[in-house]
């Protein structure tokens, strides 16, 4: 589950960074005019393996240690690099996300890209894979640290407290059929989660979790409950109604299933998501039903103690 | 792309949030249901709707969407407007229908929510 | 001039229920999960994207006369839903991107840019 957490992460990540921010600016060029043969010293004293060809700050090719060897090859080290140099070159904007540069990078098979700025074509930068998982590293160090920061700001309520066993419950009254308050607990609660300075990954979990529960109770009962207890390790989030019940909850999990009235559907809820979103956020859901009696659901969310 | 972007390329009117319009957002996702919002939405992303109840504030409050944008003229009331300023969520309107606004956002470099199951999925 | 066949295949959509005319020209499109709007504002040839799933949404593609309906993250259209889709010839498609990424690529390939369809609110 954490692994998989990360992985979003990063992915994430691919999306907020531009090309621009990890690539290399300090490029090596060549202009188009030098000889294979010049293109030699160049490739072996900066210890590169490819290089674009820049005239007048334009991009107007790319030579790599490959193109180099086969003019070698044949001996043509006095031509121009123009007439050895691939011209139509593959290129990334500086204002691109990364992920089209991940993209890229499969979809070519090439060890770099020059980057150029949008619209005028001038040379800005150019990025390889290195440059990719350094920017990443990079960021990935700064938003861990902003979290540690956040964290800490938060609050240090349970280090506080001494006591073998905490746990802080909050309760919430769902009042059936009010539009107008609908989301309003599972809003608190994450507020409240948040200045307990409970990692905002967890946070997010067990307001989804929240919401979903409170509009159910909102949607299909009279009224009912939210309750809300947090120890170090968890979080439990306890809905209870005495509403009409549920007779097949099994049927109500399938993704789809609904018996929400259109009125309801046209507010923008039972599309038949909601428990889905639940177990979908929990690390353990339970739910038990009697028709006519109430439903009583459980969710918990596990929080990673470090 | 920037919010001032979204309402320059929208042709949007700006209901709170004039001072948030250099706010970057990342991923533009469009949905007239709650859960799919909250299942599918990414921190960040920008949430097209044609709903303007309250729940779309809190909906928007608990999937971390940075910024809402209402489709097809519609307007949310003062109360709804009220409850967004006091969670300091940018609200912009378009008169747009959703079909044309999601093409011209993707259309000028916007991204969507997919593309992050299905790279996942890839590999 | 676009058909719904070219962009089944252009937009890799899979095709759930497939009785209905793929030759039609597709006449812009509309983005809504909500049937009363699609009701009023949705026109005549458009492709409907919506992430609803349940068999009225074939009765609202019938009564406005739509091209064919989208759907959108990865949802399957219930049982019931396919029936009556064939019984009244409305191609159902579903794909694995969100609206947002479909309309996206539905409106690169020139769909939805006429002005008939901006104008409306």
């Amino acid at each position: 589950m954490a692994e998989d957490k990360k992985y979003t992460k990063i992915q994430e990540l691919t999306y907020e960074l531009k090309v621009g921010n990890v690539m290399t600016k300090k490029v090596v060029t060549v202009s188009p005019k030098k000889t294979i043969y010049k293109l030699r010293n160049i490739l072996h004293t900066k210890r590169i393996s490819g290089t674009p060809v820049v005239d007048k700050g334009k991009l107007v090719g790319i030579i790599s240690t490959e193109d180099f060897m086969k003019c070698l090859a044949k001996g043509e080290t006095n031509i121009p690099v123009e007439e050895r140099m691939t011209k139509k070159v593959e290129t990334l904007y500086a204002d691109e996300p990364l992920v089209h540069a991940v993209r890229k990078f499969d979809q070519y098979g090439f060890g770099r890209f020059p980057v150029i700025e949008r619209g005028k074509g001038k040379l800005v930068g150019i990025i390889t894979k290195g440059d990719i998982i350094k920017g990443l590293l990079k960021k990935l160090e700064i938003d861990y640290h902003k979290e540690e920061i956040h964290r800490y700001r938060a609050s240090h309520i349970f280090e506080d407290i001494v006591a073998d066993r905490t746990t802080l419950t909050f309760h919430y009254n769902v009042v059936g059929e009010d539009f107008n308050r609908a989301g309003e607990s599972a809003s608190g609660l994450k507020r409240t989660l948040f200045r307990l300075g409970i990692q905002p990954d967890s946070v997010r979990r067990a307001a989804i979790a929240a919401y979903e529960a409170e509009m159910n109770i909102v949607v299909f009962t009279e009224g009912g409950k939210l309750t809300v207890s947090v120890e170090t390790h968890r979080i439990k989030i306890e809905a209870s109604d005495s509403g009409p019940g549920i007779p097949d909850i099994e049927q109500a999990m399938q993704p789809g299933f609904s018996t929400a009235p259109e009125r309801i559907r046209e507010l923008g809820f039972g599309a038949g998501m909601g428990l889905l979103n639940i177990k979908n956020c929990a690390d353990k859901m339970n739910l038990t039903s009697k028709v006519g009696k109430g439903t009583h659901l459980e969710a918990i969310i596990y929080l990673n103690q470090r | 792309m920037t919010l001032n972007e979204v309402k320059e390329i929208l042709e949007a009117e700006v209901i709170i949030g004039s001072d948030k319009l250099k706010m970057e957002v990342k991923i533009g996702c469009a949905a007239d249901s709650m859960s799919d919002i909250l299942a599918f939405a990414k921190p960040g992303a920008l949430l097209l709707t044609g709903l303007t109840n309250p729940q779309v504030v809190y909906t928007s409050e608990i999937s971390d969407i940075k910024a809402i944008c209402f489709v097809r003229g519609k307007k949310p009331d003062e109360k709804v407007i009220k409850l967004a300023k006091s969670k300091n969520l940018p609200m912009l309107m378009t008169h747009l229908p959703m079909f044309e606004s999601c093409g011209r956002l993707y259309a000028n470099g916007l991204i969507g929510i997919g593309y992050l199951d299905i790279e996942k999925k890839n590999g | 001039m676009i058909t719904l066949k070219e962009i089944i295949q252009k937009l890799n959509l899979e095709v759930m229920s497939a009785s209905g005319d793929f030759d039609r020209e597709i006449r812009g499109g509309y983005v809504s999960d909500l049937l009363s709007d699609v009701i009023a504002n949705s026109k005549e040839g458009n492709i409907w994207i919506t992430l609803q799933t349940h068999p009225n949404i074939v009765a609202v593609a019938t009564l406005k006369e739509l091209a064919g309906i989208i759907i959108v993250n990865k949802r399957k259209p219930e049982d019931e839903t396919l029936k009556k889709a064939e019984e009244e010839n409305i191609p159902v498609m579903v794909t694995e991107l969100s609206a947002f990424e479909i309309v996206g690529g539905l409106y690169e390939l020139g769909i939805g840019r006429a002005t008939e369809n901006a104008k409306e609110v």
